[in-house]
């Protein structure tokens, strides 16, 4: 963007100049709070599954496009016993979506009886609006939220109203150009619970790193470090001050040109890998792997996305 | 008979001093001890093993097998580009 401005006051704000003496006037937009720390999720937290999965969509018009989805395997059921208990399931989801530079709606029905609605809209240049809802059969179970995130030149703020007087805030402000800070605060007026929590973010082109501190105990540090384009590694360290359990855990993320590949490891003995293979325009192979050597749960799956 | 007797008796005698000595018994214990260890030993390196040959499996053998057949589709490419003939493009890639 520096790069763009006129030339007479282009050796103002050209890139070098800013990293021998930052302006302080003129710093870059901060990520989203919520999304802090999505580098190093995107190659620690693959979305392992187990079964077999088939994703079709078609798109109807440039804006509008229908998917279906076919689920089958087993799933887990919480229960208070050590052992995963597993039932073999099966669902299809049908899907309507209609994407807009401004106005982005999406609408999930599950055959059993789920139903997931997302709106995201813009109602400014600067302010926008995401809505989430959750509907399920099963009392108490169903949520709604309504975000509205605003965008300034050198700070993000976002405002979250959720079902069960649930009220939050955030606020994210570059400080240097390279190091963003940020606070949260959260009431939870359905289980008389409220919190802090301060995020910093530090960002060069090589690498990421964050840190977050929440008053319910957590403490999360992760660090990405992009050795090219195409390979990252990843590392994140969680402490939970209140129940003391502690998880690190080391991750890559390699994007060649026929396919994706994740994999990560950590200190519960959990290891995953998450492998997306083009084999056509449009058609992709996913695998799934997770092993868990500490509670003897291996979880495999595969599955096909056309379109 | 009597001779007989005598000699069983020496030979008892030997052999109830011999396993009742200190030595013998330490020797056992510590034989026992020593297969015990070795037991043990063995079977949780046949565990550590087989923990990091699966890890290794999972982690590791699709990243080789992915790099593989990304080496080989740039080597095809660079064959294509030089029976198309551009060689300055090839050369000034190397």
């Amino acid at each position: 963007m520096a790069g763009l401005a006129a030339p007479g006051d282009a050796s103002l704000n050209k890139p070098p100049k800013v990293e021998e003496k930052a302006n302080y006037m003129d710093l870059p937009c901060p990520i989203p709070y919520e999304e802090i720390q999505r580098e190093a999720l995107m190659s620690l937290k693959p979305e392992t599954f187990e079964g077999l999965r088939f994703d079709f969509s078609k798109g109807l018009n440039q804006k509008f496009s229908l998917s279906h989805s076919v689920f089958m395997g087993p799933t887990e059921i919480p229960s208070q016993s050590p052992e995963t208990i597993k039932i073999p399931t099966a669902h299809y989801e049908f899907g309507a979506n209609y994407i807009d530079p401004k106005l982005m709606l999406i609408g999930r029905v599950m055959t059993d009886g789920r139903l997931n609605a997302r709106v995201k809209c813009d109602l400014t240049d600067d302010l926008s609006l995401k809505a989430n809802a959750q509907l399920t059969n099963e009392p108490h179970m169903s949520h709604g939220m309504i975000n509205f995130d605003y965008k300034g030149k050198d700070y993000r703020t976002q405002f979250q109203f959720g079902n069960g007087a649930l009220f939050g805030a955030s606020y994210i402000q570059s400080v240097t150009p390279h190091l963003s800070l940020g606070g949260e605060v959260f009431w939870a007026g359905q289980h008389r619970k409220s919190g802090l929590g301060y995020a910093a973010r530090y960002e060069t082109d090589k690498m990421v790193a964050t840190g977050q501190v929440a008053s319910t105990g957590m403490v999360a540090l992760s660090y990405v470090q992009k050795i090219s384009e195409k390979v990252s590694l990843a590392t994140d360290f969680m402490y939970n001050y209140l129940s003391r359990d502690v998880t690190a855990s080391v991750g890559y993320d390699y994007i060649l040109r026929q396919c994706r590949l994740r994999g990560k490891i950590d200190s519960n003995g959990c290891t995953a890998a998450f492998l997306e293979e083009r084999l056509n325009m449009g058609l992709n192979f996913i695998l799934s792997a997770e092993i868990d050597h500490k509670k003897k749960d291996y979880k495999f799956g595969f599955g096909l996305t056309v379109g | 008979m009597a001779g007989k007797k005598g000699s069983s008796g020496v030979l008892a005698r030997v052999t109830r001093t011999v396993s009742d000595s200190p030595i013998v018994s330490h020797t056992k214990r510590t034989a026992s001890d020593a297969a015990f260890v070795t037991k043990k030993l063995l079977k949780s390196t046949g565990k550590a093993a087989w923990i990091a040959g699966t890890t290794f499996l999972i982690l590791v053998v699709p990243l080789i097998i992915e790099m593989d057949r990304e080496q080989q589709f740039t080597e095809l490419e660079l064959q294509q580009q030089s029976l198309l003939g551009a060689p300055p493009v090839v050369a000034g890639q190397k």
